[in-house]
Parts: C-alpha cells; sequence; structure tokens
C-alpha cells in the first residue's frame, strides 16, 4: 500500500514578489511625469515643438483656456467669440479682483498673478492668439503658459 | 526581565543547564554532541506579496499614460490703459511696464507666412535666417556674449501664420535662453514699418 505524501508543498514566492516589487517602483517613479494640464479638448489639436523645454511647475491660480482652429474660445463647455471672448476675459478679471481684495497682506499690483494656460490649436492663425492675448492682457493678465507638445502623439 | 510564558529569567537560566545536563547523562560518553541541523526558517511571504499586489493594483488604476506636452511660460505686461486701478487714483508703476520701454532695442525676430500660413521667410534683426535650428544658435551665442544680462526678443509675424511655426519660434527662442519674448503687433515698430508687408498682405495688425 502505497503512502500519502504528508509534507506541505509551499512554493517559492520570493520571485515573485521581487518582480511585484519592481513593478511598483516602476509605477511609483512614473507617477509624477508628464502629466497633463488641465482644459483639454478634443477639438484642440496642440502645435508640435519639438525645441520646448519642459515646463515648471504651474503655480496655483490658474485659468485654462483652449483655442480652437476658427479662433474660438472655448471654457467650460462654453464657446466663445468676438465681444463675448472679450466680455468673457473681462468678467473673470473681476471675478479675481475682487478675490485678490477679500484676501490679507499686500496688495500685488495691478497686473493679475492669475496664469492662464492657453491650448490653442496648431491650425489656428497667430492673429487670434496674438488678439487673444491682447484681449487677455487689456484685462489686466500679465502670466500666460503656451501649451505644446514635444512630439507628436498617436 | 521575562522571557515566554511570564517565566522570569533566572528561571530559564536554570532550566537550561539541567536539560543540558540530562541530555549529558542521556548521551554515551563515547559520542560526541552534534547539533543536527537547524530547522528551516519559513518568512512568511504571503502578507507582504498581498499588500505589493494591493499597491501595484493602485498604480495601475491610476497610472496615465506620459504625456508629451509642455508649456511656455510668457511674461506679457498687462496694457496700461486698461488697468482698473487708474480711474479709481490707485495707478502704481509696475516693473513690467517700466522694463517694456526698453524693449525698443530687444531683437527682433521676424516671421513672414506664405499664402497657406506656413512659414516663408525667418529673419533675426535685417538678417535672413534658413531655418529655426540657425535661429536657435544664433540667439544661444547672443545669451552666452550678454552673459548674466537677460536677452528679449520681440516676435513680429504675420497674423496668418499658423499658430504651429509661431510656437516653434517662441519655444526656439525659449529653450536658447531668451529671458522675455513679446509678441507684436506687425504695424508696431516703427523701424521695421518699412520691411513688413502691407495690411492687405500680411494680415491687418490689431
Amino acid at each position: 500500500m502505497a503512502t500519502r505524501s504528508t509534507s506541505m508543498i509551499s512554493p517559492n514566492l520570493t520571485p515573485l514578489l521581487d518582480v511585484v516589487l519592481q513593478l511598483i517602483t516602476f509605477f511609483m517613479m512614473l507617477v509624477h511625469f508628464g502629466s497633463r494640464l488641465e482644459g483639454a479638448d478634443r477639438a484642440v489639436r496642440l502645435p508640435v515643438a519639438p525645441a520646448a523645454l519642459p515646463g515648471s511647475d504651474l503655480t496655483f491660480d490658474r485659468l485654462p483656456v483652449s483655442l480652437d482652429q476658427r479662433g474660438e474660445l472655448r471654457h467650460g463647455g462654453r464657446v466663445l467669440s468676438g465681444a463675448a471672448a472679450s466680455a468673457w476675459w473681462a468678467e473673470q478679471a473681476k471675478i479675481r479682483r475682487a478675490g485678490l481684495e477679500l484676501l490679507p497682506g499686500p496688495s500685488l499690483g495691478d497686473e493679475l498673478p492669475t496664469v492662464v494656460i492657453l491650448r490653442a490649436d496648431r491650425d489656428a492663425s497667430y492673429g487670434t492668439v496674438r488678439r487673444t492675448l491682447a484681449d487677455a492682457q487689456e484685462q489686466g493678465f500679465a502670466q500666460f503658459s503656451l501649451v505644446v507638445l514635444r512630439r507628436e502623439q498617436p | 526581565m521575562s522571557f515566554g510564558m511570564g517565566m522570569p529569567a533566572s528561571t530559564a537560566a536554570t532550566l537550561g543547564t539541567m536539560a543540558d545536563s540530562a541530555a549529558a547523562a542521556v548521551a554515551p560518553r563515547s559520542r560526541r554532541y552534534r547539533p543536527g541541523p537547524p530547522d528551516e526558517v519559513f518568512f512568511p511571504v504571503t502578507p507582504m506579496l498581498d499588500m505589493a499586489f494591493q499597491l501595484l493594483a493602485f498604480f495601475i488604476l491610476t497610472f496615465k499614460a506620459p504625456s508629451a506636452e509642455t508649456h511656455i511660460d510668457l511674461h506679457l505686461p498687462a496694457t496700461p490703459a486698461a488697468l482698473p486701478s487708474g480711474p479709481r487714483g490707485r495707478a502704481r508703476p509696475s516693473p513690467s511696464r517700466a522694463i517694456d520701454a526698453d524693449l525698443e532695442n530687444d531683437l527682433l525676430v521676424r516671421a513672414e507666412a506664405d499664402d497657406l500660413g506656413d512659414l516663408k521667410a525667418l529673419r533675426l534683426g535685417g538678417a535672413i535666417l534658413p531655418d529655426l535650428p540657425a535661429l536657435g544658435s544664433r540667439l544661444r551665442r547672443y545669451t552666452q556674449l550678454l552673459g548674466n544680462r537677460p536677452l528679449r526678443v520681440r516676435l513680429v509675424a504675420d497674423d496668418r501664420l499658423r499658430y504651429e511655426p509661431a510656437a516653434r519660434i517662441i519655444a526656439t527662442c525659449s529653450a536658447a535662453g531668451v529671458s522675455s519674448v513679446r509678441l507684436a503687433q506687425p504695424g508696431a515698430i516703427p523701424a521695421l514699418r518699412g520691411l513688413l508687408p502691407g495690411p492687405g498682405a500680411g494680415g491687418g495688425a490689431r
């Protein structure tokens, strides 16, 4: 009569643990890389500028806007053009000035500290981009960040 | 100090000595005591593996593919005429506006567009440049020559130029160490008026 072996079979989990820890390290390292800026819009294809350097961290006070191929301003699902866009910039500046007056501490001056993050379509004309920035400048916005791609994305 | 089961240390030491004596009495005197192979020590890997899988699942679920997006920072001073503090008597001199007066002496980068909006010609001052790398290398040379002094550039481009080549020019300037890039209206610089095409050809200035 054959005897049954009673020894416990224990698989060697150490290599599996090694692989899992490697994977965890990989994902942890990639967590901070290539963070996508807010305000992405499917209607906007960003320009590719290989010479652009990796951007620095942006401040807390940000205003993301998009500019589509036709030169229309997009923000939060709204599409604005012409006088409506200018009025929107004025409204945003007014809201931010009202907020700044409530903050304690010294005044920051006439220029707003808000960083305008502009996602403009690659096929939009430079003139519409420049006029959009000029509209914002007229309302006191001075810090701008142009979002570009460093390489073509699939 | 006590060991397991609440046994004092002195008692444990005594019991240990007694056990050694008993073992020596039972074993034949001709044989030397040889300790057997130690029991295999199992490290409990399973809880650690559970934890590792939890972490792995978290990172996989929150993982976002690396994006090629970056941003080019521009400081464009607010237009003085529209600042709200003037009428209310709170006007303060802004440093950026004080710097802006010096921009008449800054480098001018001129970009001309063809009928399709692509870049047709690129000039740095009066010199025609073949491509963007040439612009970058020249600007880098100027940056080295200036040392710690800031290099500022004004971009004067046709309004019909597509945004992509304009963004590439701005990115090239920024990567070459230019401290400030301003976007000028095509007709706003007197020195260039003779060089620029008319409003019908180059797009009207704002």
